[in-house]
């Protein structure tokens, strides 16, 4: 991390980070000292130098893009302790102010099948057998989408007077959000549960357990957005208001609330829009999911492990882009 | 902690510059940026905030950063912290750094004190089990009694910036910049603040401190540096730097007044029989 000094060319301005107290010879600058906060405080520090060390060389030169994702990635390990917070303080806001504190999280999605249920079954007398079920697999997990996207969306701004007064690397703040939603989704598996062994105890079955698995490919997903949607925001404020509507069309555009072989029905003539609607990452977790949870069967691992690989992808894109931009936040802001 | 005899500086500045782009503010939005695509709007894109700074603080030193508003106080101690990346010149900072720079405004309004302590020392960087062992120390120092486990949203604005003064304090740091500081709170801590400042500057700890108390400049920094429009207008001894900055805001008061009155003047009378 030191050798930054070395890099610097002859004669132009001086070391850029010098371990504290170098000067000393009995103490090798390569130790970290007892105390560990002092060396994570180091380490972060020297990042900055060394990106500012390159901006100093040569005015406009940035990290490269494989530097600058290891150092996306290297930010949020070290600052895991940071990112639990943040969850941790969101978690303490969420039921403090209401009366029913942390039973609005078993609350909300219930009310939100009673409608859906109401409307769908009732009204558009959509039939299929135990759709109560059917549409709670799909409203699960997309709260935990909504509400880490949008929570993304304004996790960097939100935070603006903190990042005007630390140095700290601001992707802990997206991946905080997307985090927190595993907490709500978490919560949603008990009323999940209660449904099924009152109504439906004939849908318990093993393949229940493979939900874990879903849900790592759509945390992966629900990440990329995050980290690039909290970034564009800083930029463009209109983010929001446009990802809110993004967010319902896609909603309704995917098959949470009916199933895919509707789609299939439907399209049967325009072969090429069902096969955009199943290039719709959303359509292969709300089968996933209904897989698992409606259908007792397992998901089409090859459709999963490709959105995985995908995301993966994408996620390592947002991550540069968010690295690139960063340094301007405090500016911007 | 350390004991003197160092020869490297704590801060090394050179030449440093900061430019802020005036077309990318937090008021842009897609529409925005279309309609300067279309039409580029006059006027500079970009001002230096800071330009051609240079000075060195060693350990055991108080430096103080004076002038007057707008004159780019705040961007400097936000570079130093390495919050704002320099776009020309060079930096060196030597050591850990504790920069709570506006003490307190970054705390978290519906958290509790004690939570707040906790994730402001997270933010800092600064390991959990090291900052649980200071929690006691910064409790006592803040001096908030039951107000600690209280939101901070319930706080006067003395008791945040006591517990903001705790915390950057209590982090012992060897680089402390501190931002308008000292301007709250009652007089028992500022006598207790006052002593904790010169603790820290006895344990060879590096202060850059900006303020509008010119008592403090006096009293506790040992120099000064008048910054006027980004650049070093003058550096020296901390009275004849207070000195000279009030000669200028003098004088740029009566200018102003000369200003005011010259517009006066120069305004129609209003319309008779209106």
């Amino acid at each position: 991390m030191y050798r930054v000094a070395t890099r610097r060319a002859p004669g132009l301005g001086r070391a850029v980070l010098a371990p504290p107290r170098a000067g000393r010879p009995n103490e090798p600058p390569s130790r970290p000292s007892g105390r560990d906060g002092d060396w994570f405080v180091l380490l972060f520090w020297a990042h900055m130098s060394t990106k500012s060390s390159a901006q100093t060389l040569r005015h406009t030169r940035r990290p490269g893009a494989p530097a600058a994702l290891a150092q996306g990635f290297r930010d949020t390990w070290t600052h895991r302790r940071l990112t639990w917070y943040l969850v941790r303080a969101d978690l303490k806001k969420h039921g403090a102010d209401t009366v029913l504190g942390n039973v609005w999280w078993v609350l909300d999605p219930l009310l939100q099948l009673a409608v859906y249920t109401v409307m769908v079954s009732v009204i558009f007398k959509y039939n299929i057998e135990a759709y109560p079920l059917f549409a709670f697999a799909a409203i699960l997990p997309w709260k935990w989408f909504s509400s880490s996207t949008n929570d993304a969306i304004t996790s960097v701004v939100s935070r603006e007077r903190i990042i005007k007064q630390v140095s700290f690397p601001k992707i802990v703040l997206p991946v905080a959000s997307t985090v927190g939603g595993i907490v709500n989704f978490a919560f949603g598996m008990i009323p999940l549960l209660g449904l099924m062994v009152i109504f439906y105890p004939a849908h318990l079955n093993v393949t229940l357990l493979l939900i874990p698995a879903v849900a790592v490919v759509q945390f992966v997903f629900t990440l990329a957005l995050a980290v690039a949607l909290g970034s564009l925001n800083v930029f463009y404020r209109d983010v929001g208001n446009l990802f809110r509507h993004v967010l319902r069309i896609w909603f309704y555009l995917s098959p949470a609330l009916y199933t895919a072989d509707r789609i299939a029905e439907i399209t049967t003539n325009h072969a090429i829009i069902g096969k955009l609607f199943a290039l719709n990452p959303w359509a292969i977790l709300f089968e996933s999911y209904h897989d698992v949870i409606y259908y007792d069967r397992t998901p089409d691992w090859a459709q999963l492990g490709s959105l995985l690989l995908i995301s993966i992808v994408v996620l390592c894109v947002a991550v540069v882009f968010f690295k690139r931009v960063e340094p301007a936040f405090a500016k911007v802001l | 902690m350390s004991s003197g005899g160092l020869a490297v500086p704590a801060i090394e500045v050179s030449g440093l510059g900061v430019r802020y782009s005036l077309r990318l503010t937090k008021k842009t939005t897609v529409h925005k940026s279309f309609v300067s695509l279309l039409h580029r709007p006059d006027g500079p894109s970009h001002f230096w905030a800071l330009s051609d700074v240079s000075f060195t603080v060693t350990h055991g030193e108080s430096l103080a950063v004076i002038g007057p508003n707008g004159a780019g106080k705040s961007t400097l101690l936000q570079v130093l912290a390495g919050i704002i990346q320099p776009s020309t010149g060079d930096i060196a900072v030597r050591g850990q750094i504790s920069s709570l720079l506006t003490l307190g405004a970054g705390f978290d309004q519906d958290l509790s004190g004690r939570d707040n302590i906790l994730l402001a020392g997270a933010f800092l960087g600064i390991n959990h089990r090291e900052m649980v062992r200071r929690l006691p120390g910064i409790i006592e120092f803040a001096d908030l009694g039951q107000f600690i486990d209280a939101a901070i949203k319930t706080y006067s604005s003395g008791m945040r910036a006591r517990l903001g003064f705790a915390i950057a304090t209590a982090v012992d740091p060897d680089v402390l910049l501190l931002d308008e500081v000292l301007s709250t709170g009652d007089q028992v801590f500022r006598a207790k603040s006052r002593g904790r400042i010169i603790e820290l500057m006895g344990s060879a700890k590096a202060i850059v401190m900006v303020t509008h108390d010119m008592i403090w400049v006096t009293e506790f920094c040992n120099r000064a540096i008048l910054l006027e429009k980004g650049r070093i207008v003058a550096e020296g001894e901390p009275e004849e730097i207070v000195a000279l900055h009030q000669e200028h805001s003098e004088r740029a008061r009566i200018e102003r007044e000369e200003e005011v009155a010259r517009l006066l003047a120069a305004t129609p009378a209003p319309l008779p029989g209106r």
